[in-house]
């Protein structure tokens, strides 16, 4: 298996281990953020760690964005006091509309399959204009067209 | 609620993520209430009912779940 496969097995398993952790029955794109962050693929750590996110700051951006979006709508998430339902026995297998959209974007970034590398699955996460990982990034304070540049530019210095 | 209490997002794109923030709520609160009402001694029909779906709709949603977790269930 080339290298690239195992690295998009890997993000897709700690994905869905991420999923499990917040109940999702899906992985969406923000799982595959966290993943990546989880990860310690070189090019995209220093990438996300020169905007100022690690695994811990998506995390709280994502929990920032969730609550913030209930609010809009007059609803907080801390008003329910229920007891924390068991997890599911198995991880998410499903990928969501947004974690497929993610990938889709990340492979259709290069021409041919060789020239794919973890920091284009990155990419493909960061080229959603709209939808939770955006606001997440929004209200952490990350510019996202430069940290999208950013990545851009790792992908071109390490195809020269 | 009053109109003056209830913010209406202006802009469409929190409006938009207010509804996908609302459906994971949503999905959190029916696992755990689910959970509890079955812990409680609730029945299948009775918590499909509740929740306005169909008891295979609810089975087949939640009953792997809390069968791993060890939650008694009442067939009827």
């Amino acid at each position: 298996m080339a290298a690239i496969d195992h690295y998009i097995n890997t993000i897709i398993d700690q994905g869905a281990r991420e999923a499990h952790t917040d109940g999702s029955a899906t992985i969406e794109a923000h799982h595959l953020l966290l993943a990546i962050a989880a990860e310690r693929e070189t090019t995209t750590h220093q990438a996300l760690a020169s905007a100022g996110l690690d695994h811990r700051a998506i995390r709280d951006a994502l929990n920032r964005e969730f609550e913030h979006s209930l609010n809009a709508v007059g609803v907080s998430a801390a008003a329910f006091d229920l007891p924390r339902p068991s997890s599911a026995p198995d991880l998410p297998s499903q990928l969501g509309a947004s974690a497929k959209l993610a990938l889709e974007r990340g492979f259709t970034s290069v021409d041919r399959k060789k020239d794919l590398r973890p920091a284009h699955l990155l990419l493909g996460i960061l080229q959603a204009e709209v939808g939770t990982v955006p606001r997440a990034l929004a209200l952490a304070g990350v510019d996202q067209a430069d940290l999208k540049a950013r990545v851009l530019r790792t992908l071109t210095n390490a195809g020269e | 609620m009053s109109s003056a209490e209830t913010p209406v997002p202006q802009e469409p794109a929190d409006a938009l993520a207010a509804v996908a923030a609302l459906r994971r709520l949503a999905d959190q609160i029916e696992d755990a209430a689910v959970e509890q009402a079955m812990r409680g001694g609730w029945s299948w029909p009775q918590v499909a009912e509740a929740l306005g779906v169909t008891r295979q709709a609810v089975h087949k949603k939640h009953a792997k779940r809390l069968i791993a977790a060890g939650v008694t269930l009442r067939r009827r």
